[in-house]
């Protein structure tokens, strides 16, 4: 089956009512938490993950991943109308959304962002059909030693690409690793760190680790933060209308920002938040009017918002076609799917292509959607805005424990849930990312299972990840990142101790 | 000189998880060889490299000045309790109660104490929680103490 053919076939998966039903559930859940400052789509997906159990497998994946394509329309409404990021995808956005708000053109900003990011997923789903396919039939010759290599790169690149101090990043992801090992080793059967509990012989409850972290943590950090959330302004439909000078500023921004994000996106470890920083930078690049950024230029909207919105789509292809998640909220999806029972990875294409194909076909229809209900609803959304977080986040609590419960009908996983919450606030708090620690989680048996596999087929010659081409190609390319941060470190330190001393 | 208390702390700990996870594996499972690799090996490496990446936290933070920061002692405390209260009483107190006892030590945390929403908020999310796992992904949990 070739793309397009496979896209058409996707549609007609996508399109059954107990599927697009979903679908439309999933993009609306996504904005609403986009919209709220407080909660991500990584909290509502690990929320979301147990009541999955109760859909058809089609219907839950394409739910969760509408649930993350919608926050990144959702996460601009916030960021343009209160200078709040609902979602770090859209911190960008604040910079020239919130000054255009203040002259009375929020409407048009929200305009701006919602066809630049329409414009964008069309971008990123067209790279996805494109590029998944071709790499899905390539990796079939991929073996043990170009898997593990291309997790290693995946995750060192997501730890030092944009990392402020990639050593604690390189930390959380190695915390991460260490605690995918807990449970029965697959290969000798031994238990590893289970210290005598039942509770722990499958493992640490990926769902469990995920609300702690995302659920439990952002609720503590956000209980006094979101209460003092200003009063945005009222939006009503004719305010979106933009001039025709303004319009005319929206295009080519959106497909560079499209362009560029769907290939930052695609790549492992390098996800939509950066492709909207480098998209806002390119276009004050290339802008004739560059003092503009900053004080509400059009382009610095529509380019980042197209950017991570591809990105969020174009992440789906190491996913889907390679079962390497690039990113965090991936990571997640890709335990969704093997709850599920779907192994993701190059033979997914052909084991399950109602499966692959109707994800990615929703990914359109769910994107039509949003921009059709977005733009009409859009003082709805900004209603949300108002909603003070000490009505919701109760609520959160209470769902939380009962989809951990749901699980596996454990209460260890509810008191589980608070330890683990209570850690993932502390590391906040000091700077460690917890998404990475997921990531690592995620990956951390893969890599392992690979490693081992690889060294075992090269006879313990470590060597064998360099005499294969591709696989050398990875881990030098791992090295390179490392001793690119090392350098930066180094710099930066010898600067500002030359700042420091009189 | 107010030290830069969380990558010195976060450091020190880091490293010592590692150190101990690293001892753990070595006196606990099977390392191998490179080529058979035992249960231990993985994490025994794992270890190493988070006791070396803890230490390159900690000891650089020693001469650095960190920003202040502020713990919500309050609300870790009360989204704590409120979840304990969840897990421990659900199964003998049955959802109903649960959940009210759990949102109203939930919203201690917020600096508006009045009375009156809390319990209103108490019972609109239990009947939503009820409405939603009970009635419709019909889950098998007690609604009610002693069944």
């Amino acid at each position: 089956m070739s793309g397009w053919d496979g896209f058409l076939h996707g549609l007609s998966v996508a399109a059954q009512p107990g599927v697009l039903i979903y679908c439309m559930f999933g993009v609306l859940l996504g904005t609403f938490v986009g919209v709220l400052p407080g909660i991500g789509a990584m909290a509502t997906i690990s929320l979301l993950l147990p009541i999955t159990f109760y859909l058809s497998p089609e219907a839950a994946l394409v739910m969760l991943a509408g649930v993350y394509y919608g926050s990144q329309y959702g996460g601009a409404v916030a960021s343009i109308l209160l200078r709040l990021p609902g979602t770090p995808q859209s911190a960008v956005t604040t910079l020239d959304g919130y000054p255009l708000a203040q002259k009375g053109r929020a409407g048009v900003a929200l305009f701006t962002s919602m066809i630049a990011s329409f414009s964008g997923s069309m971008i990123g789903i067209f790279v996805l059909i494109v590029l998944s396919g071709a790499l899905a039939k390539a990796a079939v010759a991929f073996g043990a030693a170009e898997y593990a290599a291309m997790m290693i790169l995946g995750l060192v690149a997501a730890s030092t690409v944009g990392a402020k101090q990639p050593s604690k990043a390189l930390a959380m992801v190695v915390l991460g690793l260490i605690l995918g090992c807990v449970g029965t080793d697959v290969n000798s059967g031994v238990q590893r760190f289970t210290f005598g509990q039942t509770e722990l012989m499958d493992g640490i409850n990926l769902v469990a680790l995920a609300m702690g972290l995302f659920g439990v943590a952002e609720v503590i950090a956000n209980i006094r933060v979101a209460e003092r959330t200003g009063v945005p302004p009222r939006i009503a439909l004719r305010d979106l209308l933009p001039g025709k000078a303004e319009l005319r500023r929206i295009p080519l921004p959106a497909l560079r920002g499209g362009s560029l994000g769907s290939f930052f996106g695609a790549l492992p470890g390098t996800g939509s938040t950066i492709s909207s920083f480098l998209a806002y930078a390119l276009e004050r690049r290339l802008s004739r009017r560059p003092q503009e950024f900053g004080n509400g230029a059009i382009e610095g909207i529509a380019g980042p918002e197209a950017a991570n919105n591809s990105a969020a789509i174009s992440a789906f292809v190491p996913t889907l076609a390679l079962g390497i998640p690039g990113d965090p909220i991936m990571a997640l999806m890709l335990g969704a799917l093997v709850i599920h029972g779907v192994q993701p990875g190059p033979l997914m294409l052909e084991a399950r292509p109602d499966m692959f194909w109707g994800l990615i076909a929703s990914f359109g229809i769910g994107n039509l959607l949003l921009l059709v209900l977005n733009l009409p609803l859009i003082g709805i959304w900004v209603s949300m805005l108002r909603i003070p977080f000490r009505l919701l986040y109760p609520a959160i609590l209470i769902f939380v424990c009962l989809g951990v419960y749901s699980v596996r009908g454990s209460s260890f996983d509810m008191f589980a849930v608070a330890l683990i919450g209570i850690i993932g606030y502390a590391l906040s708090l000091a700077r460690f990312s917890p998404a990475l620690l997921l990531l690592g989680f995620v990956l951390g048996p893969l890599i392992e299972t690979n490693l081992r596999r690889a060294l075992l087929i090269g006879r313990g010659d470590p060597m064998v990840f360099l005499e294969r081409p591709l696989a050398a190609v990875f881990i030098i390319a791992a090295a390179g990142l490392i001793a690119m941060s090392v350098v930066q470190v180094i710099r930066r330190r010898s600067a500002s101790a030359g700042g420091q001393t009189p | 000189m107010k030290r830069d208390i969380p990558d010195l702390a976060g450091g020190v700990i880091l490293a010592a998880i590692g150190l101990l996870v690293t001892v753990y594996s070595l006196t606990h499972y099977e390392i191998g060889s490179l080529r058979r690799m035992g249960p231990g090996f993985f994490p025994a490496l794992l270890g190493g490299v988070l006791a070396v990446l803890g230490g390159m936290i900690a000891l650089p933070a020693l001469g650095r000045r960190g920003t202040s920061f502020h713990i919500a002692w309050k609300e870790c405390l009360a989204v704590l309790a409120a979840i304990l209260v969840f897990a421990a009483g659900f199964d003998r107190l049955g959802l109903v109660i649960a959940t009210l006892a759990s949102v109203l030590i939930a919203t201690l945390a917020t600096p508006d104490r009045r009375i009156g929403w809390r319990i209103a908020l108490a019972i609109a999310v239990t009947i939503l929680s009820v409405a939603v796992f009970s009635v419709g992904l019909k889950m098998t949990v007690p609604l009610w103490p002693g069944r």
